[in-house]
């Protein structure tokens, strides 16, 4: 029977050849425009780092001024000062902690001929590698008496690898950075975590940095961050000791912790921290520290553009204009039909003949219309790279991996049945002596 | 004319209309609030920066030699790129509007802590900043060459005594008076170290495009850095792209302890700093572009079988003289019935829409004129989408009555 | 007044040219019954669709009250359809998403009189075929008899001089078709011109006249004779 429905359902779309197209058409625009805004905002709301983002936390301790709240309403400053960092970091309350922060260096390549170029970097210590989990193509980070003797080590990045020494283990060797010697302890393999959520202030989409090497020895050579700072008080005279020591928040700090009971024991550490500053004078406001896991943290700095957002609902919109579109018609072939139909059931179809049969019909247009729209969206994602081209990470945004395919096969099905059901349900109303009557 | 039978044939046949009405109420909805956010953008963009954008273009240079002597390389920097042929000015400074980064501080009225101050952006600059800038000096005074001094470059500067506000800074600070008569007022940086405003410009944007204050910023009589050099260079008009390059070289040239980042154009960071703004107005007026194509030709399609359908009735019509253009007239009237209940709810679903994204995302609301020209546009969609349709009725013909079955 | 003279209609399709009318020529007078029989493919329809301005034709001259209709634009046509012709159809041709009343409305919108005497004339033509306690009923809702009552009341309510019907009583059984007769011979009795198209030689005899087409022309052959031949 099936067969026959298949049979039927083709001959009467091809008898409307321009509507029938007009309706796979309005579907797979509704479902292209649909996945392809849903695609970039799953990208963006993606989990950076599935495996371990419950055992990181993001750190935040209420430094700020006492007349006002860094951020509304009354959060804590979202990155923290060198003072208060350091002293985190000495104090090895949690598993492993990493305080970082982002800067540029320039590498001085000693062959001749090759120009200096300047690098992205971050400036962390030692538990930055294992903490995140990064992958190592040579060697590996640091560890913790390197931060603490400054030692000049560095970890570069597969790209730098290959610019400077083809691509081959340059673990041991050593590169010139800013006129210092620093020793290559490592070489990462391909890493970039999106959204960049170490350090979401400071382009969240961004690429992660080129090199990395001890924070301690950055601060030595005075090495000031190329991401925000914000003060709320004035720093004293005295260069960049001064700086250091002032009220200036610029570096990121986070920490593992496992459980709810190390999150409330570190909790509780951070509170003890806070009164011992308070005591010293510091810390005007009220105790307000927070603890944010890695998704957390991503809610709570809304990664996720609000234009995407904006698009997610008017593309949803434009799905339910197409559907409607779809819907309209299919009634309306099927409505012409009623006589044919009504002469069906006097002739004996069941009501759920009719219903298999159009129900096919439409199942038909629906899947031409879902696989149409899986083509669309990707039409649609490199529409996306073409407007948004000059942001470099857009391409990390317009990828569609395997989920989002079965998501638009998915919503093409739903599309498709669901503009079906309608049409199909009154034309199994149709009285076999209805149309008898009238004509 | 025949409204009446036409309505109440619509009654019976609810479900079909009502599809339509739906989807050009949902079509309405969207398409209100896209224009809404275009004309946001739009107005976003079309704000001016206040510099001479068109004329203007940086070059940044990072030093890595350890011995070097700063002070001296941005003297020499500085007269070479002045001295070169179809320059008109050039500084070092630190930022420039539309860079999207740069420095900010607060200046109060009254000296002290905990008095709210105003947020300003502040850009270095010396007694060439104005001209280099290209930005009209409206009151007072430019800086005198005595007064620039060189602040220290890793902690907080010592703040020079002047300086040089727009008039939404001065407005703000000083509501009362006019931007002339600011000038000479005192204010207070850093909460105590007092600042001589001594000439106003008529408009200078901060780098930030999306903060609330952009059209506050304040020139300081100061040069600061130690490595970084960012010099901001006016060329004569028409001669940007020529020297721009040429430039680039001569600085790379003489010195090569540093590192020369290609110059970049004010028109580019224009470009990159409302790239999201007009990419979604591209996106937006592409979306409803479409939306309007879909809903017509469903109309058109929806149309045409009803006149397919109705081809006896027609006829009929016809026979019992109808003329042409009423049969034309008939199906226009009946679309633009359909037509107004869809932009009638499609005005209350876009104001709920609306309502909704002004709240989730800060939007501004929709002028109340958009609504009915986004309904006058409907209908006239509506009435083009039907007019083949109801041509192709018109020209049914009366015999049909007494030859169909 | 209806006259018609020579007139020749030609059906021309890609492969074949059918002659429906060949050089017919016929007037009806003020007040007449006509009725029309033939052979089917003869051009009953055919001539009634000329003379009802339905359609027009290859060649000869057709005068309506004294005026050559063949000069007239689809405008004209159209305006001398609506206040001088009525007509009733085999099917019937009820719009079927109007009710009664607004089915009867319809050729009076065309003619653009205001609300109230339409009203009138609607209520009087819908008692005057005994429907008016159906006012508000679909097509559908009917008999097949009720329905063709209704169109007739239809093709009355404009008050036209010419009735034209086209095998009224044929989708109707012989009891329904003698009520439908007799509403037609009353409304002749009140001085209207009826051409009716029928295929019972009964019907066709209560007619005042009687002409007989085949193949497109007027048969001078005995109607009566001919009907039982052609069967
Ligand atoms: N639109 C048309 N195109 C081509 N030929 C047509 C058309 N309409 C009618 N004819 C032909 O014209 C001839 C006359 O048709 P007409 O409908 O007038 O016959 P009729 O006498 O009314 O027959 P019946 O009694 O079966 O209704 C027929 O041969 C018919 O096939
Ligand atoms: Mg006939």
């Amino acid at each position: 029977m099936f067969r026959y429905y298949l049979k039927l359902g083709l001959l009467s779309i091809r008898r409307n050849p321009i509507l029938s197209t007009l309706m796979v058409a309005a579907i797979a625009t509704g479902i292209g425009a649909c996945m392809t805004i849903v695609n970039i905002d799953y990208v963006m709301s993606g989990n950076p780092i599935p495996h371990r983002s419950d055992v990181l936390y993001h750190v935040q301790v209420d430094s700020w001024d006492p007349h006002e709240a860094a951020e509304e309403p009354d959060l804590p400053p979202v990155q923290v000062t060198y003072r208060d960092g350091t002293a985190l970091l000495a104090a090895k309350k949690a598993r492993r902690q990493v305080l970082s922060y982002r800067s540029s260096r320039v590498i001085q390549p000693e062959e001749a001929g090759q120009l200096p170029f300047e690098v992205s970097s971050r400036s962390t210590s030692a538990d930055f590698f294992s903490m995140f989990d990064i992958p190592f193509l040579f060697g590996s980070g640091w560890d913790v008496d390197s931060d603490e003797s400054l030692e000049y080590v560095v970890v570069i990045n597969k790209e730098i690898n290959e610019r400077l020494f083809a691509g081959v283990n340059s673990v041991g060797r050593s590169i010139v950075m800013n006129g210092d010697h620093y020793r290559i302890t490592g070489v990462l393999d391909m890493w970039d975590p999106t959204p960049k959520f170490y350090d979401v202030n400071n382009q969240s989409f961004g690429d992660a940095e080129e090199a990395y090497f001890p924070f301690s020895v950055s601060i030595a050579n005075e090495l000031s961050s190329d991401g925000n700072t914000n003060c709320w008080k004035p720093v004293d005279e005295g260069g960049f000791d001064a700086f250091l020591y002032s009220e200036c928040i610029w570096m990121q700090f986070w920490v593992e912790l496992h459980g709810a009971d190390e999150k409330q024991d570190y909790m509780d550490f951070l509170n003890a921290y806070v009164e011992t500053q308070k005591a010293l004078g510091r810390f005007p406001r009220p105790m307000n520290n927070r603890l944010s896991n890695v998704m957390e943290w991503m809610d709570s700095q809304d990664v996720v553009a609000d234009d995407v957002q904006v698009l997610l609902g008017l593309a949803v919109l434009f799905l339910v204009v197409c559907l409607l579109n779809t819907i309209g018609l299919l009634l309306a072939k099927i409505m012409r039909r009623s006589g044919d139909i009504a002469l069906r059931r006097a002739l004996g179809a069941s009501r759920r003949a009719v219903f298999s049969q159009y129900i096919v019909e439409a199942g038909i247009i629906g899947f031409g219309g879902g696989v149409l729209g899986i083509a669309m969206t990707w039409l649609g994602l490199q529409g996306i790279k073409g407007l948004y081209g000059d942001f470099d990470f857009v391409t990390k945004l317009v990828t569609m991996d395997w989920l989002m395919i079965f998501a638009a096969i998915g919503l093409a099905l739903i599309s498709a049945l669901g503009a079906a059901v309608y049409p199909t349900w009154r034309a199994c109303g149709i009285q076999p002596a209805s149309q008898l009557n009238t004509l | 004319m025949d409204i009446g039978p036409i309505w109440r044939a619509l009654l019976r046949n609810k479900s079909s209309f009502l599809l339509i009405a739906l989807q050009i109420a949902a079509t309405m909805a969207l398409m209100v609030n896209a224009i809404a956010i275009i004309q946001e953008r739009s107005r976003l963009m079309a704000r001016p920066s206040g510099i001479d954008e068109e004329n203007i273009f940086y070059i940044d240079s990072s030093s890595f030699d350890k011995d070097l002597e700063y002070q001296a390389m941005v003297a020499e920097d500085l007269d070479l790129i002045r001295a070169f042929p179809g320059i008109v000015n050039a500084m070092l400074t630190n930022s420039f509007p539309l860079r999207d980064g740069g420095w900010s501080q607060a200046l109060q009225t009254e000296p002290g802590e905990g008095i709210d101050g105003t947020g300003t952006a502040i850009y270095f600059a010396d007694e060439h900043g104005i001209e280099t800038f290209g930005v009209d000096l409206i009151a007072g005074r430019n800086f005198a060459t005595t007064e620039i001094v060189w602040a220290d470059p890793e902690g907080a500067p010592d703040w020079p005594e002047s300086a040089i506000v727009t008039r939404a800074m001065a407005a703000e600070m000083y509501p009362d008076i006019t931007p002339e008569q600011a000038v000479g007022k005192v204010a207070y940086i850093e909460q105590d170290q007092p600042v001589t405003i001594i000439g106003i410009v008529d408009r200078m944007q901060a780098p930030w495009k999306s903060w609330a204050g952009v059209e506050r910023s304040m020139l300081v009589p100061m040069k600061r850095g130690q490595s970084f050099a960012r010099y901001v260079i006016r060329a004569k008009p028409g001669y940007r792209d020529e020297v721009m390059p040429q430039l680039e070289r001569l600085l790379a040239e003489r010195d090569t302890g540093r590192i020369i980042d290609s110059p970049g154009t004010i028109t580019e960071a224009r470009r990159m700093a409302y790239l999201e703004d007009s990419a979604m107005i591209k996106l937006l007026v592409f979306i409803v572009s479409l939306l309007t194509a879909i809903t017509s030709l469903g109309i058109v399609g929806l149309a045409s079988f009803s006149v397919a359908k109705r081809t006896k009735q027609i006829g009929t019509r016809r026979a019992l003289g109808a003329t042409r253009p009423s049969i034309l007239r008939h199906f226009q009237l009946e679309n633009f019935l359909i037509s107004s209940i869809g932009v009638v709810s499609g005005a209350i679903l876009a104001v709920a829409l609306n309502m909704w994204m002004v709240q989730t995302f800060d939007l501004t609301p929709i002028a109340w004129y958009i609504i009915p020209v986004s309904m006058l546009v409907l209908w006239m969609v509506g009435q083009l989408a039907v007019y083949g349709p109801a041509r192709r009725a018109s020209l049914v013909s009366p015999a049909i009555a007494t030859r169909s079955v | 007044m209806l006259s018609m003279q020579n007139v020749s209609m030609v059906y021309r399709t890609e492969t074949v040219e059918t002659h429906a009318l060949r050089d017919f020529s016929l007037e009806v007078g003020e007040g007449e019954f006509v009725s029309v029989t033939g052979p089917s493919g003869s051009g009953k329809t055919t001539f009634l669709n000329i003379a009802g301005l339905l359609e027009e034709f290859s060649s000869g001259t057709y005068k309506l009250d004294g005026k050559d209709t063949s000069s007239l634009g689809d405008t004209e046509r159209s305006r001398l359809r609506n206040e001088k012709i009525g007509f009733i159809f085999q099917s019937f041709n009820l719009i079927p998403e109007l009710d009664i009343f607004d089915n009867v409305d319809v050729p009076l919108r065309y003619r653009g009189f205001n609300a109230a005497e339409r009203k009138e004339r609607i209520e009087r033509v819908i008692d005057m075929v005994g429907l008016g306690s159906r006012m508000k009923h679909l097509p559908s809702q009917l008999s097949g008899g009720q329905q063709q009552r209704v169109a007739i009341a239809r093709a009355l309510a404009g008050e036209p001089r010419f009735l034209l019907a086209d095998e009224p009583t044929g989708n109707l059984d012989s009891e329904m078709a003698e009520s439908v007769m007799q509403l037609l011979e009353e409304i002749n009795a009140k001085g209207t011109t009826i051409i009716m198209v029928t295929h019972e030689p009964k019907l066709a005899g209560r007619a005042k006249r009687n002409i007989f087409v085949r193949d497109g022309r007027l048969s001078s052959v005995e109607p009566q004779l001919q009907v039982a031949v052609g069967g």
